[in-house]
């Protein structure tokens, strides 16, 4: 396994590589956004400052929008501005714009915005539960095997679990420059985003007829993602657009960290309930029931996205002879929730896995007789009657019991649990993720990509994924220059811009290495086939007249491939990455706490291009997992709501366990989905392991201290 | 307004700002040093750490009176500084660097360390970088990248 140092990093090391803030052009103002401070009501008054001169300021409300006041997502019903109505806090109701960032900022806090209040929905619980909260469209699976075994001796078990927001907390806050050009009526975006033709049609939909060409580019560098730039730049984008077609002048946002904690996406919060039936004998669960519900926030957005995503993962690693999987999608009045790592796959997750160790703990199996009781083989089926077509998760199991020699450990620590005041625990979880878009989505994206082969012998990749972190830039070019066979330092991936790069989908769903990589590997193949070339650079250097020229490929679905999206049977994801992990925990029953020790992983993502770089992923996918097992709670006593990192409690270098990750079939053709898989499993070992450590079953999270003291007490009364 | 005297990066300055100014806007908006990095603005992620006499601190957290005097060190003084380059090189290395937005911060907050000692402890280079942080790696990699610097200035010297 290659571990090619980043083409990035040489930029990131010395600073010079331009993110957002970085930008700034001739004559740009300053752009922010006048927010709603209260979760539901009517604006009923809105009075600027005396002492200002208002003519100074470029201001833009409902009434300067030209297009469509509607942010385009699958459910297009969030607006960009409000109007007479906010639904929830942090909802934008004007953009505003002057020369001066300082004057800007007292201008806008100065404004007073009059409301008259109603009653909202904040908490996860009075959301979730309460099925007059329910919007949108229900999802649903049913499967039966025909093979299935009737048996007699059924437990049956109910459990329900929450699981609460969580801050994408990249470290570049989000930020969005607009630059209007009449002349070619033109509106030229740069910006932290994922997926820079999402923004351009939000562009579209906002300015309508008043621009007739939207360009849309990345900045160079984007400090991280994880999701939280994939939704709201769309919102984001448009109101700059709007203040600088206003302006006339270009304008730049960079949000605060506070603002971007309070009014950008999140994690859904969620409720899942399982009812099972499980043979007392053998431990195999016969027939399961999972209702699986996502607090969608003020509006749905892409929800139903990630609910499809949520019931197409809630059955886990297991194979259940009969299910029946719902999903539905609830209002509230937080935020809109969006994507994040994960995609409703870690809450589904979270629960199975959970409800799996709950059984064991009632009918007295171990967590691992459970596992190996229930796990998918090759061909089993899963809920959407997807057959296995490999055995790589049972393999990732057994390998995971071996390095981290869980039996023993698993002994050992109930031993020392007896004469300790100090607990610990031993928690075991499985995880899959289907890589790329769910069911036909790959199909109707139909990603194209384009490869320039120079003059110079250089070959320029052009595809509209972006590098927010995650090394994209840098693995993509491998697949070409080892398919090509020419110098790494030859390949380059172009800053993805509307004008210049193919549509090659959004960069989201673990797709970018599985999906784009794949096509461009086999465009690689396909040129140098064509050419018949010895050595690509001799070849260019002898036929000059040739060069430059462009090639280019759209995605081909396998024709075998099918996904009923009413039923949701069929192939749900071409391909699935597997994973297994143990976690070790030491509980302190004196401060509530736990601290996580050890944490052994394996993966199949298939082939591993850039060593370095796929342990980066898993590394940070698990930290930011553990933040969310752990710590990471944005309403954690309804009011005050977090506003920065002190009341937001990130993983830091103290709280970092010891890792030891292994991959397996590495010598795969394929390269599978990695970014999220690793963010699916720790939160599940985490409580499986606190399971172990202390007899306590806690199906909410986070486990902080809080929630475990308030558990235990609730045990012991 | 006030006469501001600091050094920066080895280089005398004189500049003419409101006593009030963050260190982070004279490196940033006065200088244009856009190294150094905003990430939160009241000092809780590191992501804007530069070295004050030598010691790692929040430019979101000075203002310019405090900056007096002061020896500043930002990342862009790399490009004369062995400790740096040096701590640059581990990080390319090790696969430190994914967004690359704390990284100039948690470089900076690594040489504070290796200035006080040049074989850190796993547990004293955690606590050094316990101020920075990172969103992305996990800090395996950062921190080994630390070792690695280590190594090779212990080695050097």
């Amino acid at each position: 396994m290659k571990s090619e140092p980043r083409k990035d990093a040489l930029a990131k090391i010395t600073g010079k590589c331009r993110f957002l803030d970085d930008y700034s052009c001739e004559n740009m103002l300053h752009g922010y956004l006048l927010y709603a401070t209260i979760d539901c009501g009517k604006i009923v008054n809105i009075s600027f400052p005396n002492d200002y001169d208002l003519a100074e300021f470029t201001i833009v409300q409902t009434a300067d929008i030209p297009g469509e006041n509607i942010v385009p997502e699958p459910v297009s019903d969030q607006p960009f501005l409000a109007d007479k109505a906010v639904c929830h806090y942090g909802q934008v109701i004007m953009g505003i714009a002057h020369a001066d960032l300082q004057t800007l900022k007292k201008f806008i806090s100065a404004i007073e915005v009059e409301y008259e209040e109603e009653e909202a929905i904040i908490d996860v619980h009075s959301c979730l539960d309460d099925k007059a909260n329910q919007s949108g469209e229900c999802m649903h699976i049913s499967h039966t095997d025909r093979n299935k075994e009737k048996t007699d001796n059924l437990k049956h078990i109910e459990d329900v679990f929450y699981t609460q927001h969580q801050e994408q907390a990249y470290l570049e806050p989000q930020g969005m420059l607009a630059e209007y050009l009449p002349q070619s009526s033109t509106m030229k975006i740069t910006g932290t985003m994922q997926c820079p033709f999402f923004v351009k049609s939000a562009v579209q939909m906002i300015m309508g007829k008043a621009v007739k060409n939207v360009i849309v580019e990345t900045s160079e560098g984007i400090g991280g993602a994880f999701g939280g730039k994939e939704d709201f730049p769309n919102l984001l984008a448009g109101i700059t657009a709007l203040l600088a077609y206003k302006s006339q002048q270009p304008v730049k946002i960079v949000l605060e960290r506070s603002d971007d904690i309070l009014i950008t996406t999140k994690r859904h919060p969620s409720r899942v309930a399982i009812v099972s039936y499980t043979n007392m004998l053998t431990g195999k669960l016969q027939a399961v029931n999972i209702d699986y519900r996502l607090d969608a926030g003020a509006y749905l957005t892409l929800s139903p996205v990630v609910l499809a995503r949520g019931i197409l993962h809630a059955g886990g690693g297991y194979c259940l002879p009969r299910c029946e999987i719902s999903g539905y999608m609830h209002k509230s009045n937080t935020p809109p929730n969006g994507a994040f790592r994960g995609f409703g796959a870690p809450q589904a997750l979270f629960a199975i896995e959970a409800h799996l160790d709950n059984i064991g703990k009632i009918i007295g199996k171990s967590p691992l007789e459970m596992r190996l009781a229930n796990i998918l083989r090759l061909h089993d089926t899963m809920p959407s009657s997807q057959s296995m077509k490999e055995d790589h998760l049972y393999e990732c199991l057994q390998k995971v019991i071996e390095i981290s020699d869980y039996k023993n450990k698993r002994l050992e620590f109930e031993q020392y649990n007896q004469n300790n005041e100090i607990k610990k625990g031993i928690g075991l979880a499985l995880a899959l993720h289907g890589g790329g878009y769910t069911g036909n989505g790959e199909k109707v994206l139909q990603s194209k990509v384009k490869l320039r082969l120079e003059k110079n012998g250089e070959v320029q990749i052009f595809v509209a994924n972006v590098e927010m972190g995650q090394g994209a830039h840098t693995t993509l070019a491998q697949m070409v220059n080892e398919e090509l066979d020419i110098p790494l330092e030859k390949v380059n991936v172009q800053i993805p811009n509307t004008s210049l790069t193919p549509n090659s989908g959004p960069t989201v769903a673990s797709r970018t290495i599985y999906i784009v990589g794949t096509l461009l590997q086999k465009l690689a193949a396909q040129i140098k086939k064509e050419i018949n070339y010895e050595s690509l650079e001799e070849y260019i250097r002898q036929h000059q007249q040739l060069f430059p020229q462009e090639f280019e490929r759209s995605f081909i679905p396998d024709p075998e491939d099918s996904f009923d999206e009413k039923t949701n049977e069929g192939t749900a994801y071409h391909d699935f990455s597997w994973a297994a992990c143990v976690l070790e925990i030491e509980y302190d029953p004196l401060q509530y706490k736990i601290k996580v020790k050890k944490c052994w992983n394996v993966l199949d993502i298939g082939r591993v291009i850039n060593y370095n770089i796929a342990l980066g992923q898993v590394y940070g996918g698990i930290t930011q997992a553990l933040g969310w097992a752990l710590t990471e709670d944005i309403y954690k006593k309804g009011y005050p709501r977090s506003k920065g990192f002190t009341d937001y409690t990130l993983p830091t270098t103290e709280d970092m366990p010891e890792f030891q990750v292994e991959f397996i079939h590495t010598d795969s053709a394929i390269a599978k989905g990695l970014g999220e898989i690793p963010m699916d499993y720790p939160a599940p070992a985490v409580r499986n392991a606190f399971l172990q450590a202390t007899g306590i079953m806690i199906n909410d999270l986070p486990l902080s201290p809080e929630r475990i003291m308030k558990a235990i007490n609730r045990s012991t009364l | 307004m006030i006469e501001l005297k600091f050094t920066l990066n080895n280089q005398p300055q004189t500049l003419q700002v409101p006593a009030n100014m963050r260190l982070l806007e004279i490196l940033r908006d006065q200088l244009h040093l856009t190294g150094t990095k905003e990430g939160c603005s009241v000092g809780e992620c590191g992501a804007c750490t530069v070295l004050m006499n030598k010691k790692a601190v929040c430019s979101c957290l000075m203002l310019a009176c405090q900056v007096q005097n002061a020896e500043i060190e930002t990342i862009e003084y790399a490009a004369e500084d062995e400790m740096l380059k040096t701590l640059q090189d581990s990080f390319l290395k090790t696969g430190a660097v994914q967004c690359g937005f704390c990284t100039p911060g948690m470089i900076m907050s690594a040489k504070a360390l290796l200035l006080q000692t040049l074989q850190p402890s796993n547990d004293q280079i955690k606590k050094a970088l316990e101020g920075n942080l990172c969103r992305c790696t996990g800090y395996v990699q950062i921190i080994e990248a630390v070792q690695l610097a280590a190594k090779t200035l212990a080695e050097r010297a």
